[in-house]
């Protein structure tokens, strides 16, 4: 993937682990966000894994240099072992867990159908010919067990997916948010205001001085 | 833990030229040279405003002391034995404690808009030479005025006028205009007044100390009642502001309460006391006034409480010490009530004990 550029150069949001903008309980909840692996499974077997893995892949690519990525896929295997369910779910599908098994196993299964190998063993091109076949609704093989691929796609793969990926302080740097704030918030709540907690954004030209800025964001 | 190693301590990566190019040409700068960063902005402004006031105590001339009072118990803080010095040197109390609490409030609430207008630096410089000036004369028993702090009080209340109208086209020139919401959360309207209330009560020091001592008079007019008056209004005024941002508060806590009646009845006061003949004994308004004093002290407390109410308390000081309730603020109801003082001063004709 082509490298993009670094609007937050310096930027760490843990900096401000053990400043007045986090609590303990905060500390606790990103400590145990931060000990996922990610290879870590306990809710999906080796093989939906290794699919969600690749879906991971497809749905929130990553630069290749990174030296701490978002473990996207283990983050939902993690929310789905730990029975934590979003409080509201699509009447069309099952609870979040039997939904993810039986569509990763369906995905898996559409793979082998189309191409002959495992979803997690085809390239990109055909990876995103599957996903997108499966945001259409178009794939109804049986696997689906009458599960609409479609719905299936848009109100579990992708929120599940994207919403793992925001919740890891690695995208928190690469968007410059500012992370927890309890109970420290934020003061100066104007157009093109910052307070000296926050992320500085790099103006063109300016890189020096939004890096110089961001070291202290942790004092 | 796991730290985030890729956005580790580096600068962000620059053009490195064509490649192919090595050696020198790929020169990575490892850490930052600059040195000058290391001294902060706001130490730049603390030093000039601190280097402006002590230009102006040393402009203003050494205090003579030809005349220093007779009471003999007073070593510190000699009071002038004309009721005229003494009384200008009450209203440099009063202008010292008004000058101060602009200096820290503006000086907070500036940094916290990160003196995003030039004009910001003004007040806090302003301030720090009125509070020079007005220091100097509250030392000073000799009843002669000093054309330096003269000067300087009369730039303070323009400044403060100038503020006003910042503050004012601030308000106006958001969406909603002169609304309840503006008038909460964007410049506080009232606040570049005090400086003007310290300006004018230091100008009147100056002039109270050329005054006839036994017939003190301002412009033609009695000064004593002129002042009283004139007082009695700045408590109203101050009052207003404070009630503006204590409703906005909701009065949740019932001290709330006490800035917006107490300093009323002390104008009340004060305007009563001025209808008195000259010389008659003013016990009551002075009461009032000392009343108001100490209101505007143990505010600075119970401001230091609402801080700590704050999410994060005193821990989150950086936050809570800016949105919490301003700890300055509450003196400049102190600094009125002195030059009441100084104005029951004038029209009892005889210096006061304190």
């Amino acid at each position: 993937m082509q490298s993009r550029k670094d609007l937050f150069p310096g930027y760490n949001v843990l900096a401000k682990r053990d400043t007045p903008s986090w609590n303990p309980k905060t500390r606790s909840v990103i400590d145990e966000r931060l000990a996922i692996t990610p290879r870590t499974h306990r809710f999906l077997d080796a093989t939906e894994f290794a699919t969600l893995l690749a879906v991971a892949g497809r749905i929130v690519p990553q630069p290749a240099g990174r030296t701490d990525p978002v473990p996207a896929a283990a983050m939902v295997d993690h929310k789905l072992a730990s029975r934590e369910h979003d409080g509201y779910r699509q009447a069309g599908l099952p609870e979040q867990g039997a939904a993810w098994r039986l569509g990763l196993k369906a995905l898996d299964a559409e793979a082998r159908a189309a191409f002959g190998a495992a979803f997690g063993e085809l390239g990109a091109w055909a990876q995103d010919t599957l996903l997108k076949a499966c945001e259409d609704g178009s794939l109804r093989g049986p696997a689906w067990d009458d599960m609409p691929s479609d719905l299936f796609f848009k109100k579990r793969l992708i929120p599940d997916l994207v919403k793992a990926y925001y919740a890891h302080p690695t995208a928190w740097n690469e968007i410059g948010w500012g992370g927890p704030a309890s109970p420290r918030g934020y003061v100066r709540m104007d157009f093109d205001r910052r307070d000296p907690w926050e992320a500085a954004e790099a103006k063109p030209g300016r890189e020096d001085e939004a890096y110089q800025e961001n070291l202290r964001v942790g004092r | 833990m796991p730290m985030l190693s890729d956005r580790g301590p580096r600068p962000p990566e620059r053009d490195r030229g064509p490649p192919g190019l090595s050696g020198p040409a790929l020169k990575r700068r490892v850490a930052p040279v600059r040195v000058e960063a290391t001294v902060h902005p706001v130490v730049v402004l603390a030093a000039a405003a601190v280097g402006a006031g002590l230009l102006t105590w040393f402009a203003s001339g050494r205090s003579k002391r030809l005349d220093p009072a007779a009471s003999g118990g007073r070593r510190y803080a000699p009071r002038g034995s004309a009721v005229t010095a003494s009384a200008a040197q009450r209203l440099n109390h009063a202008s010292t404690m008004l000058a101060a609490s602009v200096l820290f409030d503006s000086g907070l609430e500036h940094y916290r808009g990160q003196f995003f207008n030039r004009a910001m630096y003004t007040p806090i410089i302003v301030s720090s030479v009125t509070l020079a000036a007005s220091m100097h004369g509250a030392g000073d028993t000799d009843p002669g005025g000093s054309r330096v702090r003269h000067g300087v009080q009369a730039l303070a209340g323009l400044t403060g006028l100038i503020g006003f109208g910042f503050h004012t086209y601030n308000v106006g020139k958001r969406e909603g205009g002169y609304s309840f919401q503006n008038l909460f959360y964007s410049a506080p309207i009232g606040a570049p007044m005090a400086l003007t209330l310290a300006g004018i009560l230091g100008v009147v020091a100056e002039r109270v100390r050329d005054a006839d001592p036994d017939a003190p008079e301002l412009s033609g007019l009695p000064a004593g009642k002129v002042l009283a008056l004139a007082t009695a209004g700045m408590l109203l005024g101050t009052t207003a502001e404070a009630g503006l941002l204590h409703f906005r508060g909701a009065f949740q806590n019932p001290a709330m309460l006490l800035p917006v009646t107490l300093p009323p009845l002390g104008a009340v006061a004060l305007a009563l006391a001025a209808t008195r003949a000259p010389g008659a004994s003013q016990t009551e308004a002075k009461a009032a006034m000392w009343a108001v004093s100490a209101m505007g002290i143990i505010g600075v407390a119970f401001h230091a409480y609402g801080v700590a109410r704050m999410m994060g308390g005193w821990g989150n000081w950086r936050q809570n010490l800016i949105d919490g309730p301003p700890l300055p603020a509450p003196p400049s109801f102190s600094g009125v009530a002195l030059g009441g003082l100084a104005a029951l001063e004038l029209l009892e004709r005889r210096r006061s004990r304190f």
